[in-house]
């Protein structure tokens, strides 16, 4: 929104662009779905690399980048100390943090370490060597360090990206829709899961995903977290209108909101 | 795709032309609309669009007696003050307004005047005061009351000097919480009123402040049996589209006010029975 | 009074008409008996026999998203240019309940400051109404509100009067329509068809709460304090289901998008709901709404107290999706007679 201040002189050929912002993408526990994502936006990808300088991709590019981070997406929750001291430098070399993805927002799937004793749970996994392998329960990206920017999902959903993509870019602060999902779904108009006798999370779950589930005839599985406030009393009426079972709520809950505490 | 040439979203183009960080959370600015004057009354406000971030209602802090630009006081608060206060001389903003129901300069000509501002309550008061300043003669006894937390967040503080030297003005702030070189009131506004004298029958008390600054006030000026028909507030409440539409601004009140068009001003009167204030 | 007749055999002749005319959205089955305007073809698609369908048509009237301005920042000043993005359509089978909608928010938008987005895209859009002849089903309160009968709204109106439909022609636009499809005028036999049916609707709907629209309006005038939306409340899930579905409920929200090149995007409406949380919140934290009992209670009255002294009508048109779509079983008829309950 800056005029161009009295240097009326100046060639009429557009000055030299500022640098682009230099982009990384780290990856933690997690499937790697959601970097993944990043290059199934096709056309769209090649606008976002118009307006940023991709310096460190692992799934994507082979090069490495030594100097401070612009903007980094982080996907993955923290599993280990390692992986903690790892996320810690990232941070400190990065202006602006990205939580990318389901587990690096919310702690996502792996969120369900944590309805173990750590060690029950560690030797079911490495089995009687177990104290060898280094494990902690799992934190989202905000228990261990700053996050200025969460992207929700399960995988992430692609419009979201390029919406939290262009507020980093501006400095502006993004806000997470803190919406139940049949906000969206209404609007979609999808006959409702419950309508069909199936539960669906979406009564809880914050939107911002447009119901892409539920557009797709899935129910919604909480990936995005429980919104700040939700209806506690609401959840026993819902059920009793629809004849449903309350575990059945509350174990698909478990899936992607274990890791609470971290819920952003 | 069809262009709306009488479009009510349509903007004004306004260009910053002076600004000034005035505390550590409220920043000044001057603007220029490249279509002539603003031409509002006291207590209006506008919407102001900072292209690609949003629109944001923010009331008019100077009098319409001053030509040429309008100014305003923005409290770094949410996403979009925030981003205003990045701005600065030579941006331009949209501007969509003037909006809402101003103060009512006429009823009150003739009478006797007490302003009651509590921290940046000041900013819409301010149109008024300095209308009823450059119209001194209009108006009976002016009495200023002023509150904010701490001596360093006053904002206008020049002018507030002037207002303090004035013989036609009778002046008086006071601090929450007091600092080294404060001489002046220690304690919350209510404690200025009771020393003021009201004559209730040609009084017009304008109290403009935080919500939870309302109750308290009115009920000290009450208390000096001012009728509530001569108490006017400014209510605070977010206004998005300024015509009475959106539905956000509107107030749980019988009567269903829109406070971006049925107010921000009203007299005390007509919201006594708000749920909130 | 001009009326048509179309045989109901010949009714995909007229969709098909229509079609080559402009988009034909008509109800269509999703399943569930749940239905959805969506856009049609041929007869078949439709469903004639439908309970009010998921969102209403005031979808077409004022779309969930929606651009009002495009902006470009490029070179120093800003410049923008106010848009309407609307195509010539007509909306098929519209029952009287959705007829009522619309025309609330008519007067809504045609009150100053006028929206012409809205203003100019009606004017783009046919109206035919669908007659009611049984209950869609309990949840409905059309009676209540009176709006079991049309109250004009239309350009046409068809009424089933057995083997054919009667159709209204309430507008020139309406007349130069089946003129063009060549229908015949209705007969006076049909004529004392449709009476008939006019007739048996009389005993077939009837108050559904039993409370006089009168005594409602006292109800409502001292009710702001009732512990009814308390309950209510309690319950809410502040999903915005109810909103989104209401006919009548125009609220939305202002948003600015911007495009990758940082330099031209647009400003756009969007559907917002009073039962978020945030919706009555200001820049500095204080929410002037932050109970569900508070923002239920404004719903309610939004569509009983506040338009009747504004517009001297309700503006719940007893369609009965509210209740319908509720997560949590939050009934508008249930309400209404538990706050008239409290009053007496």
């Amino acid at each position: 929104m800056k005029t161009a201040k009295k240097d009326t002189k100046a060639p009429a050929k557009a000055p030299k662009a500022a640098a682009k912002p230099k982009v990384a993408f780290f990856d933690f526990a997690s499937c790697e779905g959601c970097q993944l994502q990043m290059t199934n936006l096709g056309e769209l990808l090649l606008d976002i690399l118009g307006a940023v300088d991709v310096v460190e991709f692992r799934e994507a590019i082979s090069e490495k980048w030594d100097k401070d981070y612009d903007v980094v997406f982080i996907e993955g929750s923290i599993g280990d100390h390692h992986a903690e001291e790892r996320l810690k430098k990232i941070r400190a070399r990065a202006k602006v943090l990205i939580a990318y993805g389901a587990c690096a927002c919310t702690g996502g799937v792996n969120g369900m370490k944590n309805g173990f004793e750590l060690d029950e749970i560690r030797q079911s996994v490495y089995g009687k060597d177990y104290k060898l392998f280094d494990s902690t329960p799992t934190r989202a990206i905000d228990q261990v360090v700053k996050v200025d920017y969460y992207i929700n999902g399960c995988p992430v959903y692609p419009p979201e990206i390029i919406e939290v993509v262009k507020h980093a870019l501006r400095g502006l602060p993004y806000t997470v829709p803190d919406n139940p999902v049949c906000s969206e779904c209404k609007l979609n108009e999808n006959v409702c899961m419950y309508e069909r006798g199936v539960a669906c999370l979406g009564p809880w779950t914050k939107a911002g995903c447009n119901s892409w589930c539920v557009n797709n005839g899935n129910i919604c599985y909480g990936c995005r977290g429980e919104v700040k406030n939700p209806a506690k009393n609401a959840a026993k009426d819902v059920i009793s209108k629809y004849n449903l079972k309350p575990e059945l709520i509350t174990k698909k809950f478990e899936m992607y909101n274990k890791c609470k505490e971290g819920a952003k | 795709m069809t262009e709306i040439h009488n479009s009510n979203w349509k903007l004004r183009k306004g260009q910053i032309i002076a600004a000034k960080q005035m505390t550590a959370t409220e920043k000044w600015f001057d603007i220029k609309l490249e279509d002539g004057d603003l031409d509002h009354e006291p207590g209006q406000f506008v919407q102001v669009e900072l292209y690609g971030v949003g629109e944001a209602p923010i009331s008019v802090c100077s009098s319409p007696t001053k030509r040429g630009s309008f100014e305003l006081t923005v409290r770094s608060a949410g996403r979009l003050t925030k981003h205003m206060h990045s701005l600065g001389k030579g941006d331009w903003l949209g501007i969509r307004g003037p909006f809402g129901k101003p103060f009512p300069v006429k009823l009150m000509t003739g009478n006797d005047l007490l302003f009651v501002a509590g921290g940046l309550g000041i900013a819409p008061l301010r149109s008024l005061i300095n209308y009823v300043m450059d119209n001194r003669r209009e108006f009976g006894k002016v009495d200023i009351l002023l509150g904010c937390k701490t001596p360093t967040d006053m904002l206008f503080g020049d002018e507030i000097k002037l207002w303090q030297k004035r013989m036609d003005v009778n002046f008086s702030c006071t601090v929450d919480r007091s600092a080294p070189d404060w001489k002046g009131n220690v304690g919350l506004i209510t404690s200025l009123i009771p020393g003021v004298t009201i004559n209730p029958e040609k009084t017009f008390g304008v109290v403009v402040g935080p919500p939870i600054m309302y109750k308290f006030v009115i009920a000290e000026l009450l208390k000096k049996n001012l009728p509530e028909k001569q108490i006017v507030l400014s209510l605070e409440r977010h206004m998005k589209c300024g015509m009475g539409k959106c539905g956000h601004c509107q107030i749980d009140h019988p009567k269903n006010y829109y406070c971006c068009k049925d107010g921000p001003t009203f007299t005390y009167e007509e919201v006594k029975d708000s749920k909130k204030l | 009074m001009n009326y048509h007749i179309l045989q109901k055999d010949n009714l995909n002749c007229f969709i098909k008409s229509l079609a080559k005319q402009m988009k034909v959205y008509a109800p269509v089955a999703k399943g569930y008996n749940n239905f959805a305007f969506e856009e049609v073809t041929e007869a078949e698609q439709i469903s004639m026999d439908y309970i009010p369908t998921i969102l209403p048509p005031k979808k077409y009237f004022m779309p969930p998203r929606e651009k009002m301005l495009d902006f470009d920042l490029n070179g120093g000043k800003p410049q923008d240019k106010a848009v309407l993005e609307a195509e010539k359509l007509a909306v098929f089978a519209v029952h009287t309940c959705d007829l009522a909608g619309i025309q609330c928010l008519n007067m809504v938008f045609s009150e100053r400051p006028r929206d012409y987005n809205y203003l100019l895209r009606k004017e783009n859009i046919v109206i035919i109404g669908l007659e009611c002849n049984k209950y869609c089903d309990g949840n409905a309160s059309c009676a209540l509100v009176g709006n079991h009968y049309p109250n004009g709204g239309y350009d046409l109106f068809f009424t089933d009067i057995g083997d054919k439909w009667i159709i209204h022609v309430n507008t020139q636009k309406g007349e130069e329509l089946v003129e063009g499809m060549g229908l015949g005028k209705a007969s006076v036999a049909d004529m004392t068809a449709l009476g008939k049916v006019r007739e048996a609707k009389k005993e077939a709907f009837g108050n559904e709460i039993g409370v006089e629209p009168k005594k409602l309006t006292e109800v409502f005038a001292k009710g702001m304090d009732s512990k009814v939306w308390h309950d209510v409340g309690s319950r809410c899930v502040s999903c915005g289901n109810c909103t989104n579905v209401c006919p009548t409920c125009y609220c939305f929200d202002m948003t600015d998008s911007i495009n990758l090149d940082m330099k031209t995007g647009s400003r756009n409406r969007t559907w917002d709901s009073c039962q978020f949380e945030t919706f009555a919140t200001v820049a500095g934290g204080e929410n002037f709404r932050e109970e569900r009992a508070h923002r239920q209670r404004h719903r309610y009255y939004r569509k009983f107290k506040y338009p009747l002294d504004k517009f001297n009508r309700a503006f719940c048109t007893g369609c009965g999706r509210c209740t319908r779509t509720c997560m949590a079983k939050i009934n508008l008829k249930d309400t209404l007679k538990a706050l008239a309950a409290e009053s007496k």
